[in-house]
């Protein structure tokens, strides 16, 4: 894990990162996308959990995230507590077009602050974005019809519902947003399909973990601790992070 | 004598979980039915029926021999090969094995219920054959020297070949010869003769079923060939979708030719499909892989897949048509992966691959729709489709699901679960270093090997080596995948000691699996091994190295992680679906939901197995000891040993009445009943654990409906809590039912919303009005629940058992009194329904009534003498009979139900006295009447029994976490020895202490029975009353009528006691009655000193003292 000592001197830690979320979200392809930067329409469901690694680069430091995506199947639901053991941070993830898929995000947000490690950083991530039409959040969904939705709607990783309304957004913004918020957790809309927020994500993760809880082979950094730090910069910084064409080798290696 | 004792171990390990824990070798093994089975892959359906050692000679292929074969010279010295192994019958096969084991339940009788033979029904290894008995075209006797009887068996295909070309396919013979005395000789041929004349109805289904075998194809061309006759030209069996798509790999580099050629030369000698005949080649065959074309055929029969499908050809094509057009939860899921199962091979990405897919997973849900469809299932199923028609990978499927990964695909995924703790404990026995590594830099190996089990490799390494591990697997059975899994690591053993996290682990292990086909020996000089590669080091290192790795060791591993492993599941389970009941359950604690979801899951799960128990004693009486075998050769219990059990995947979730009743039972006293039937609890001392007894009570409980429980009691009230739970109408309750029930209930302490809700329970048309009926049977549930007294949260602790149950017989009594006095300010308060019909009667208008109602009420408070019994000032001083105008208490009675009737009549007459003002209303039937719940809440706060009763008492008769409930021993002895008295003859006198019950009934206990003869005798007068009103309806003359039919209704007691007490109801009755008809004439005070001196009469003639008196001589009598 010299890997990132050549270039900068920054101190590199890893962490261990959990996806949580109900059958063909968009987990697996929300990783594909932050680590390779790539998407695939049939992707093969992910059996047990697959692994993957990518680094995100802070201005302070470097996070090397070991991404465990797990298998979203109902019946799976009692394999996860082998995978999010020891888990730092996790991104639960639904479907902004289907609402079990946010009351099952739910159920493992309460199962994440009950048996997960104290202080695990937690993300709801509503994927599936660019099913939606609008790009404000709104409350009522089914109103309005706009065709941007439709086209893409179709091709949307194991959505196999036909979109009748142009927009098939089915959660609205606040609603997500709110229970976030009360539960403390960041939120995030993304689409893995069009890349939108990914990036985002993780980076914000990655500020959000304490530095505390951070262990690396440079040990823990002097810096302060990163407080409320959702700002543009390190979403811009982050962005190059998860396009770096190192970085996604690195992360698709294994 | 097996199938009894298969019922003691489980009763027992039903009834004392612990026992089997503890002695978890000897109960587990598999049936050696089971095992039968697994070793020759037969359906359920065979059993082992007959067995005897014999010699199987295999006649040299007859192209060796001269065509003039004599068969003197045959009989003389039989030519070929010959094998020595046991000869087994069961109802349709008959098999023969050179791995020896015995499987007759009459072999041994020391090892008969548990015996695992030397093969561990590991599946067709050795030499031998599977044969159908419809595959059996002849069986000749034979003269031989060295043996008593031989046997020469001409097969199907021989008939067959021989009867189309002549010579060149030669008719199959084998000879078997029996070896054991004539007895035992005859008994094995009448055995088989038997089972041929039957197996000649199967001749179709085997027609059929072999159409689909490639070899049938292979040999027939080969024939053709060779004639060089035009013939009919065959069209090939389909085998999957390689025909079209290509399959996997190099067909010249797998040397697919060369091993259909030897293939070819082997199926012709020995048989094919239904009558193949293993010889040690046709191992060696499968282990080099097999080829293409075979591959389905070979797998099927290694399986046993072909013979499922000989059972039932037609259930793939059945099951698609029953269910055409359905949709499930499974097809939903099934219908997200099909774009995504291999989608790199080309048949997948086209809808005819798609289909089959499709197809065959639909199908296989709607067969085992317990399993439904678990994701994996899509990969192992695509990857069987390759090679595979979709008949042959349905019931391959079939076989996979249910008997080689068992519990594999479940909803829990136990079997998985448990194979990823028994593969660890594998790695920890055989390579400790690396385990150590691993639990040093906390890697968690199941991460990496769980894909591999789940989906069969197919996943994890190229194709066309997962399906060599593939050809093996299906031979030999599940502990191929833990040797693979084994070697790998071993082979990677130094990458994967450098290896510290699970990064650098799982990337190891995918290279190597990328580098399977390179040479395991890249810089060797001996070409030779240059040329071994990496894939066949590990078939090597897999089945040399770890060859002690059998199926043996896989189940008693499995056995000994199986309780932990469940238990995991279990409780991610209870935590996960106590924390989704929503948010009516936060009303509840935590600690109460626990316990509520332990009870509820408990209750079906004992009522299951205890149906389960009770079916096999049926069938085992019907059948006289053929019982149905258990499934437990895997280590895993079958679907029959421990079903309802949480882990082991779908469970009843929904409770029935009756489980809600026992349910309840559980959780409040008054739910047990009075009067339980299965006397067989008694004297059952819940202390003793030796052996027999243990074992011996465990059955004769296990014969009862209810269990070893509290047997539930019934009522309507229980009736109307379960249909008010019953949220969704189905007639049965989820847990989520029971949890919203319960919080409403107990989670809030609102009396307001507790008086509403009972309300709410008897205004059955949901009109918010409960009519005189539904009065009634208000009263009669509030006395059932009292029934047993009242539990006052402090006296829950068996602790204060003794406390509170001195303040017993007061507090019960003036709830007796509570509730008259509630029936009496229902019918007082109550509105008339139909205002209009009241026209004629001097019916005081609304308004002015509830004046007088609260005029009434003062005056109750201010006129003890009248009103003293339901009233909140005496409640110290113990009430009537203070007030009584009797001159003196009677000392002695050891009837304290006449206390019960008596203070019902007295606190019933004064309603007589309220009719002057409500005008009769009330009590005449044809004058419907209703209260509303502003009247119900009205009459309950106006007592404060009642008010605690709503308050509290109410909610505390549930015990949950937080009050734990009685224990099942103590309640039930008390049931027995007090409030069943007919069942135990002179215990029925409540003040003799009982010799020798002092162990199991606590102190107080009997007093405790004497109130419930009390309530549930002031519960019979409320039922007569109400009866008495049904009557009036009918009957103008009610005096004459009444006095007969009562008396009459009840002789079902032959107790002396028990008639006192009717009298006394009696008694009861007609002061009640007389108070009524007095009532018109005479003016209400006069009514009063009428009723008191009868009461007077009647108590002096029943000596009965005052409660306190009562209370105290029993008190004292039991120390």
């Amino acid at each position: 894990m010299a890997d990132s000592g050549a270039t900068a001197p920054k101190p590199s830690s890893s962490v261990k990162l959990v996806l949580l979320g109900e059958a063909a979200v968009g987990k697996s392809s929300l990783v594909m996308r932050f680590v390779n930067n790539d998407f695939q329409e049939n992707k093969e469901p992910t059996i047990g959990a697959a692994f993957l690694t990518q680094k995100c680069n802070l201005p302070t430091r470097t996070i090397k995230f070991e991404i465990w995506d797990t298998a979203g199947q109902e019946r799976f639901a009692s394999l996860a507590p082998m995978y999010y053991r020891n888990a730092q941070a996790a991104l639960v993830v639904y479907d902004i077009t289907k609402p079990t898929s946010l009351t099952k995000a739910q159920h493992w947000v309460a199962e994440l602050q009950r048996q997960a490690s104290p202080g695990i950083v937690i993300a709801l991530v509503g994927n599936k974005a660019d099913l939606a039409s609008d790009d404000s959040p709104v409350t009522n969904d089914e109103s309005d019809a706009d065709a941007a939705g439709t086209t893409e709607g179709d091709e949307e990783v194991a959505e196999s519902e036909e979109n009748e309304n142009a927009n098939a957004r089915k959660v609205p913004t606040k609603t997500a947003k709110g229970y976030a918020d009360e539960e403390s957790l960041l939120f995030f809309e993304t689409s893995a399909k069009t890349g939108q927020n990914v990036a985002e994500v993780f980076t914000a993760i990655a500020n959000a973990i304490p530095e505390t809880s951070l262990k690396g082979p440079r040990g823990v950094g002097g810096n302060t601790n990163l407080g409320g730090s959702r700002p543009e910069d390190t979403s811009r910084v982050n962005l190059t992070g998860g396009q770096d064409p190192a970085g996604a080798k690195e992360g698709c290696a294994c | 004598m097996f199938s009894f004792q298969s019922l003691v171990q489980k009763a027992q390990q039903f009834i004392e979980p612990t026992l089997s824990v503890a002695s978890p070798s000897s109960d587990r093994r598999p049936t050696k039915a089971s095992l039968f089975r697994h070793q020759f892959r037969l359906p359920d359906s065979q059993n082992p029926l007959q067995e005897i050692t014999a010699e199987l000679t295999l006649s040299p292929h007859h192209s060796t021999r001269g065509s003039g074969d004599s068969p003197e010279k045959e009989r003389e010295r039989p030519q070929g090969i010959h094998y020595v192994g046991k000869l087994h019958l069961s109802e349709q096969y008959l098999c023969f094995s050179t791995q020896a084991s015995s499987f007759l339940n009459s072999a041994s009788l020391s090892t008969s219920s548990a015996f695992t033979g030397q093969t561990h029904g590991a599946g067709p290894g050795g030499n031998g054959f599977t044969l159908p008995l419809c595959a059996i075209r002849r069986v000749e006797r034979l003269h031989s020297q060295s043996y008593m009887f031989a046997l020469a068996i001409t097969t199907w295909h021989g008939f067959d070949n021989k009867s189309k070309s002549g010579e060149i396919g030669g008719p199959q013979k084998l000879t078997v010869q029996l070896a054991g005395s004539r007895q035992q000789c005859e008994r094995f041929c009448d055995g088989l003769k038997k089972g041929l004349r039957e197996g000649v109805k199967g001749t179709d289904n085997l027609r059929s079923v072999v159409n689909d075998c490639y070899s049938e194809y292979l040999i027939a061309t080969d024939i053709e060939n060779k004639d060089a006759g035009p013939g009919e030209q065959r069209d090939p069996p389909d085998t999957g979708l390689g025909t079209v798509f290509r399959y996997p790999g190099n067909a010249r580099k797998l040397r697919d030719a060369t091993k259909i050629r030897l293939w070819r030369e082997y199926l012709k000698e020995n048989g094919r499909n239904a009558t193949l005949i293993r010889q040690p080649t046709f191992h060696k065959l499968i282990r080099v892989g097999l080829p293409n074309r075979l591959r389905s055929e070979i797998w099927e029969l290694t399986s046993g897949s072909f013979f499922l499908r000989l059972q039932n050809p037609k259930l793939y094509t059945e099951t698609l048509a029953k269910y055409s057009g359905q949709q499930s939860l499974a097809i939903d899921e099934i219908e997200k992966d099909l774009n995504r199962s291999l989608p790199e091979y080309p048949g997948f990405q086209s809808e005819e691959g798609i289909g089959r897919l499709r197809r065959v997973l639909t199908a296989y849900s709607w067969t085992n729709e317990e399993v439904g469809y678990c994701q994996a299932m899509n990969i192992v199923v695509a990857a069987l489709l390759i090679y595979m028609s979709e008949s042959q990978a349905f019931y391959l499927l079939s076989v996979l699901c249910d008997r080689l990964l068992p519990g594999y695909y479940s909803t829990t995924m136990y079997g998985t679960l448990l194979d990823q703790r028994v593969f660890e404990s594998l790695v920890e026995k055989t390579m400790p270093i690396l385990w150590d590594h691993l639990v040093k830099s906390d890697v968690q190996l199941s991460v990496v090997s769980l894909p591999w089990f789940l989906s069969l490799y197919i996943n994890s390494m190229p194709l066309i080596f997962a399906f060599r591990v593939l050809d093996v697997f299906f031979l030999e059975g599940p502990k191929v995948l833990f040797q693979i899994g084994l070697a790998i690591l071993r082979i990677n053993g130094e990458d994967l000691l450098d290896a510290a996290d699970d990064g650098t682990f799982i990337s190891v292990l995918k290279t190597y699996f990328a580098r399977l086909d390179e040479s395991a020996h890249p810089r060797s000089e001996n070409p030779k091994l240059r040329a071994v590669t990496r894939f066949q080091e590990l078939m090597v290192v897999a089945f040399k190295e770890f060859a002690g790795i059998t199926q043996n060791t896989i189940s008693e591993q499995r056995s000994k992680h199986k309780d932990a492993v469940l238990e995991n599941i279990e409780n991610f389970a209870k935590r996960t679906s106590i924390r989704n009941l929503g948010p009516e359950s936060k009303k509840l604690s935590l600690n109460d939901l626990g316990f509520l979801y332990d009870r509820f899951y408990g209750v079906l799960y004992e009522r299951q197995q205890r149906a389960e128990i009770i079916q096999q004693e049926a069938d085992r009486k019907a059948k006289a000891g053929k019982a149905k075998a258990t499934e437990i050769v895997t280590g895993i219990p079958g679907n029959d040993v421990e079903m309802g059990r949480v882990a082991l995947g779908p469970s009843p979730t929904q409770m029935d009445y009756e489980g809600f009743r026992e349910f309840l039972a559980g959780l409040a006293r008054w739910a047990v009943t009075d009067s339980p039937t299965s006397t067989q609890l008694n004297g059952h001392d819940s202390q003793s654990h030796s052996y027999f007894g243990g074992s011996m009570r465990s059955r004769s409980i296990q014969m009862s409906p209810w269990g070893s429980g509290p047997e539930p009691a019934e009522h309507e009230f229980m009736n109307r809590l379960f249909r008010r739970w019953d949220t969704n109408m189905h007639s049965s309750l989820s847990l989520q039912d029971v949890v919203t029930g319960f919080a409403q209930v107990k989670g809030t302490k609102d009396i307001m919303s507790n008086i509403a809700y009972f309300f709410d329970l008897y205004d059955d048309d949901g009109d918010g009005k409960v009519d005189r009926e539904g009065i009634l049977r208000i009263s009669e549930a509030l006395l059932f629940l009292s029934r047993r007294g009242i539990d006052s949260p402090a006296t829950s602790s068996p602790a204060m058992q003794d406390l509170h149950v001195t303040d017993g017989p007061s507090r019960n009594e003036q709830f007796l009194s509570s509730v008259s006095a509630f029936i009496r300010r229902c019918f007082e308060y109550a509105d008339p329904d139909h205002p209009v019909n009241q026209a004629g009667n001097p019916v005081e208008p609304q308004e002015k009534r509830e004046e007088k109602g609260e005029e009434k009420k003062d005056e109750e408070l201010a006129d003890p003498d009248a009103f003293s019994i339901g009233d909140d000032d005496d409640d110290e001083d113990l009430l009537d009979l203070k007030d009584s105008p009797a001159p003196s208490t009677p000392k002695l009675t050891s009837n304290p139900s006449a206390q019960a009737s008596q203070t019902l009549s007295k606190s019933l007459s004064p309603s007589s006295r309220a009719e002057k003002h409500a005008a009769n209303v009330a009590l005449d039937p044809n004058n419907p009447l209703h209260i509303t719940l502003p009247t119900f809440r009205m009459v309950i706060l106006a007592d404060e029994i009642l008010e605690q009763f709503f308050e509290s008492d109410f909610s505390n008769s549930f015990r949950l976490a937080d009050a734990p409930a009685p224990s099942s021993a103590s309640s039930s002895s008390n049931l027995n020895t007090f409030a069943n008295p007919t069942g135990r003859g002179s215990t029925a006198k409540p003040a003799i202490p009982i010799p020798g019950s002092g162990g199991v009934v606590p102190p107080g206990k009997g007093l405790r029975g004497m109130l419930d003869n009390i309530v549930s005798d002031g519960m019979r007068v409320a039922a007569e009353v109400k009866r008495r009103m049904d009557e009036a309806q009918k009957e103008l003359d009610r005096e004459a009528a009444r006095h007969g039919g009562v008396g009459g209704d009840e002789d079902d007691e032959d107790d002396q006691e028990a008639e006192k007490e009717r009298r006394s109801i009696r008694e009861g009755d007609r002061d009640l009655l007389e108070g009524m008809e007095t009532e018109d004439v005479e003016s209400g005070k006069a009514s009063a000193p009428t009723i008191s001196n009868a009461q007077a009469s009647q108590t002096e003639k029943t000596r009965s003292p005052s409660p306190t008196r009562d209370r105290e001589d029993v008190v004292e009598f039991e120390r």
